[in-house]
């Protein structure tokens, strides 16, 4: 019996200590484009080693939304850098079914980064169907909370992200009422950093262009 | 645990009874930009205990929070008191009133700036027995110098032979005050060059230093660099807040 690639691939991981076995193991993995080499990577991703941890990612980015849920369920809360690069993957492949888990990792995750990520996600997953109504008022009010942030980055994504979300719908005046408003006051001297008020008035010159 | 309010902060930084909250007081107001009347007249004070001897480590822990909060107040009240602790005994202080001063481009601090880089790497660049750091904490002093932003020949020959210093984030130091002051490519191109450096720690202070420069001509090698997301970012906006150019915006959009 001959193993399987995806086995030959596994059993290479395992062996690696150094980093860069552990990358050229990752980017064989990756290069399989299998579906079953999800459960790999994303333990590859809890492995604290940055470099190793962006090759997996973008393996796991490119096996498309079939990925997600083997994401969804695999996510280990305890171990910051596997959380921030699952965020950083789902945020990446726009799928509507991570809204919860964005939701709740901009809610609740102290890592800055794991909120940039999840704000960025929640300006451009793409929504559809008949929740569609629903799903849009969800992320308008998370990014809402977004630029309430203390941290400057999440501010940021949160001009960007009402941005996203503004700039082709319009079909809830209410809820652009309030994202111009949030944007205002990004973009005024109650805001401290300036890379934030240059964002924000980005944002509202081209919404406004409109 | 409830977020502090303005008012508890500034009695937490006016207590003595307890040190860390007079720490993280020092700290808070500085990060939120407090424009409470009283922030910098209580920051001012926590600096004295400094010349104390034996100073106390809790008050000296409070008073470096204290000058970097001050670095971020930038309120003209702090100039002289931190060009005095240019002169203390303690690396930290000088180092840390040294950035602070940077910040706030307080000119009279050029001269002893200058001073204390006299001599050039083999000076106050000197390697010490025993310990991590330099003579003097140059990356901090020549950082300082490209801030305040006065390009004078006398400023520019003190700073010029720390580009050959043996320690990269020195000599990246001295690139991005050189480019600040010059605006020549060839200190961008320094840096960059530095940027491909095999340390992951180098290429991170490397990275902050392009940003911190304004020089929007590195967005490229900021964007291509290999170190992760978060710190670009961090370049990304002293960049964007020095040349108020929206490629750099479209770059920061692409990296969240």
């Amino acid at each position: 019996m001959t193993a399987s690639d995806l086995q030959k691939a596994v059993l290479a991981l395992d062996r690696a200590t150094m980093t860069s076995e552990l990358v050229k193991a990752t980017q064989t993995l990756c290069g399989l484009r299998n579906l079953e080499a999800a459960p790999t990577l994303i333990k590859v991703l809890g492995f604290n080693n940055p470099a190793v941890g962006a090759v997996a990612t973008q393996g796991l980015i490119a096996l498309g939304r079939d990925v997600v849920p083997t994401l969804l369920v695999s996510l280990d809360v305890g171990n910051y850098g596997a959380r921030a690069w699952v965020i950083r993957a789902i945020a990446t492949l726009r799928d509507p079914r991570g809204l919860d888990l964005l939701e709740h990792a901009l809610k609740a995750d102290i890592a800055p980064s794991v909120r940039r990520s999840a704000t960025r996600g929640l300006a451009e997953m793409e929504l559809e169907g008949p929740s569609f109504f629903r799903d849009f008022s969800r992320c308008c009010e998370a990014l809402f909370k977004a630029a309430a942030d203390d941290e400057w980055i999440v501010r940021y994504a949160a001009a960007f992200g009402l941005e996203q979300r503004f700039c082709q719908n319009s079909t809830d005046t209410g809820l652009r009422m309030q994202a111009i408003a949030h944007l205002e006051q990004l973009s005024s001297t109650s805001e401290a950093v300036k890379v934030v008020q240059q964002r924000a008035k980005l944002a509202l010159q081209r919404l406004q262009a409109e | 645990m409830q977020p502090l309010n303005e008012q508890q902060v500034i009695a937490n930084l006016r207590q003595r009874d307890d040190a860390s909250d007079r720490y993280y007081a020092a700290w808070w107001i500085g990060k939120m930009r407090s424009q409470h009347p009283e922030a910098v007249p209580l920051l001012l004070d926590t600096l004295s205990a400094l010349n104390d001897d034996p100073v106390d480590e809790d008050d000296r822990g409070v008073a470096l929070n204290a000058i970097r909060a001050l670095g971020l107040l930038l309120n003209p009240a702090a100039h002289d008191p931190l060009m005095q602790l240019l002169g203390s005994k303690d690396y930290s202080v000088r180092e840390e009133a040294a950035r602070s001063l940077g910040a706030m481009k307080t000119k009279e601090a050029i001269p002893q700036l200058c001073q204390l880089l006299s001599g050039g790497p083999a000076a106050a660049g000197r390697e010490q027995v025993g310990a991590s750091t330099l003579k003097e904490p140059c990356e901090a002093l020549l950082e300082a110098l490209g801030n305040i932003g006065v390009n004078n020949p006398d400023v520019v020959a003190v700073i010029t032979p720390f580009s050959a210093h043996p320690r990269p984030l020195v000599r990246a130091a001295a690139c991005r005050a050189l480019l600040q002051l010059m605006k020549e490519q060839r200190w961008a191109n320094e840096l960059e060059q530095l940027l491909q450096h095999p340390e992951p720690l180098v290429r991170r202070g490397v990275l902050l230093d392009l940003g911190a420069s304004g020089w929007t001509a590195a967005l490229p090698a900021i964007e291509d660099a290999s170190v992760e997301a978060s710190l670009k970012l961090v370049a990304l906006r002293g960049l964007a807040e020095q040349s108020d150019d929206i490629k750099v915006l479209d770059v920061m959009d692409r990296l969240l």
